[in-house]
């Protein structure tokens, strides 16, 4: 029902301007994320106009961008001292989201010139981050003029290992009329906070429309609960979970009781 | 299926978590050890943050800690007065690990700290048993155990304070006591172990206790000084994982079952040479996994 509601507004807010656009809604703005599972779904609605025939082939594509809140990062390299490797000194990363997925229904390079890429950050590539270089380095890296670059390259690869920064081909998917879906798959991972999502609409390289919304993040889920339990009041935490282990070392005990 | 647990801030697969705890289990069944040591540096070979890992081991041996404590409280093979002096000294060894615990986090440097910790401790204690349990599985069957002469230890005669424990039968002052629970305290903290192994063959060559309320004594101190190590990690670093400790328990009780009936097959000496192999292959591979170049140079923390 909510969907339907969701789309039938879409829908009138878009018939209503004649210009090429694109407009979207979320049917929750509120995303619970349950943390038992190794991901969540988050399904957005909506509907392009002055366009003929989207869904068949019209040569019309689309581009989600989500962005996570802001975070603070820190990147560091492994040096070899003596015979091991040991972390060197932390950088700070600055202008990093906590998330940063995009989807498209083909290669974005293909979708958006250079430019535009560039403009609308579409792919965690274009995003601007910047390093602040920590105390502690070693003389190699000091003398490293390439440094700033170095350390926000490795440490969007290293977003991307984990899951948070993801450039995705698909999720997209034309509907009856002007409607279309974007299905984003969450990682396990994802930090709860403010997104903002925004799509933007192509049609032969060329952008007609675009549209953000705002969206919360929660996690929900026992899981959830502990970690702000452990966070929020971390001594209660403590003795609950020593008697946590003792009432089950107890249990296990009489389980395990010679008969 | 996955579980996210809750602290160490990743998914894991709960029958594989359960598993570990199963295969530590048996071992320590086996071997009637502790278990902590090949715990922790297991749950970092997982991938469990080593912070996170020394942390949920103190809540976990507080768990499996509890069935032993009970046995020996009824068969009434517990010094207290013996425990309480290794207590207050592990209370406060604790505290003092902690604080080097937090320091080498503040720099960034725990994990690299807790696997040279290992390292050394892993490698003393396995060479050790090593080259004890070989001379007494080459000794020739024939030629009587040389006798070891019982040497009073001068030192701790001169201790003041000195005091009788009615249990263990000895007059001795209750400075060394404080002191060995110091230093096993401060292990505890920082290693996540229960500190058996340290504290087993010290009392019984130091303080010389006798052997039937060594055991009883140790795990009394052991289930204070892990209580108090979970509650200042979960105050000081947030790094007790509750879910992942009562996984590990799971497989721990059924896996230590397993473990004491197979452990009833093997001689001493072999049990020993066993175990001797099996801490130093762990060994082998922390010092592995510190001099082998990483695969990717860039850690990056602090995340959400």
């Amino acid at each position: 029902m909510m969907r339907l509601a969701a789309i039938i507004g879409v829908w009138f807010a878009i018939t209503s301007a004649q210009a090429a656009d694109i407009a979207i809604a979320l049917t929750n703005d509120h995303v619970e994320v349950d943390t038992g599972f190794s991901g969540a779904r988050l399904t957005l609605f909506g509907a392009v106009s002055g366009v003929e025939a989207p869904h068949a082939g019209a040569g019309v594509d689309i581009i989600s961008v989500i962005r996570g809140p802001a975070t603070q990062f820190q990147i560091r390299r492994l040096q070899k001292t003596g015979p091991i490797w040991m972390p060197g000194a932390m950088h700070a990363i600055k202008g990093a989201p906590a998330l940063y997925l995009t989807n498209a229904n083909r290669q974005i390079t293909d979708i958006a010139p250079l430019p535009d890429q560039a403009a609308y950050h579409l792919g965690a590539d274009f995003l601007k981050i910047h390093t602040v270089r920590g105390a502690g380095e070693t003389p190699e890296e000091m003398q490293d003029g390439a440094h700033n670059e170095v350390f926000a390259k490795a440490f969007v690869t290293e977003a991307r290992d984990a899951g948070l920064y993801r450039d995705r081909i698909g999720g997209v998917e034309f509907k009856k009329g002007a409607l279309f879906t974007i299905t984003v798959e969450l990682p396990a991972n994802t930090p709860v906070g403010e997104y903002s999502v925004a799509v933007y609409l192509y049609q032969g390289g060329m952008l007609l429309g675009r549209d953000e919304a705002e969206l919360v993040v929660n996690k929900v889920g026992i899981e959830r609960r502990i970690f702000d339990l452990a966070h929020d009041q971390p001594v209660t935490y403590g003795i609950l979970c020593v008697v946590i282990s003792l009432f089950a070392g107890w249990i296990a005990a009489l389980a395990f009781r010679k008969s | 299926m996955l579980i996210y647990l809750p602290i160490a801030e990743i998914p894991v697969d709960p029958f594989v978590v359960i598993f570990m705890g199963a295969v530590v289990g048996f071992l320590s069944g086996m071997f009637g050890v502790g278990g902590g040591f090949l715990m922790t540096p297991l749950l970092i070979f997982y991938g469990i943050p080593p912070a996170v890992a020394v942390g949920t081991e103190a809540s976990q041996i507080v768990a499996s800690s509890v069935s032993g404590v009970l046995a020996h409280l009824k068969r009434k093979t517990v010094d207290f007065a013996m425990g309480g002096f290794l207590v207050a000294g592990g209370g406060g060894g604790v505290v003092v690990g902690i604080f080097i615990f937090r320091y080498f986090r503040a720099m960034g440097q725990i994990e690299t700290f807790i696997s040279l910790a290992y390292i050394i401790f892993l490698g003393l204690i396995g060479v050790l048993m090593m080259v004890e349990s070989l001379r007494a599985l080459l000794r020739s069957p024939e030629r009587p155990l040389p006798r070891r002469k019982h040497r009073s230890v001068e030192w701790m005669a001169v201790m003041p304070f000195a005091m009788r424990f009615r249990r263990s039968q000895i007059y001795i002052s209750p400075i060394p006591p404080i002191i060995l629970g110091f230093m096993v305290g401060v292990l505890s903290a920082i290693m996540g172990v229960g500190g058996g192994f340290i504290m087993v063959p010290a009392m019984l060559y130091i303080l010389k206790m006798p052997t039937n309320v060594v055991i009883g004594t140790s795990l009394f101190q052991i289930i204070f000084v892990t209580a108090i190590a979970t509650i200042l990690h979960a105050a000081a670093n947030q790094t007790v994982d509750i879910v992942l400790s009562l996984l590990l328990l799971t497989g721990g009780v059924i896996g230590a079952q397993i473990g004491v009936r197979a452990g009833r097959r093997l001689k001493g000496e072999q049990l020993r040479a066993l175990l001797a192999l099996i801490v130093l292959g762990v060994c082998a591979r922390l010092l592995f996994g510190l001099v082998t170049p990483p695969a990717s140079p860039f850690i990056v923390v602090g995340a959400p």
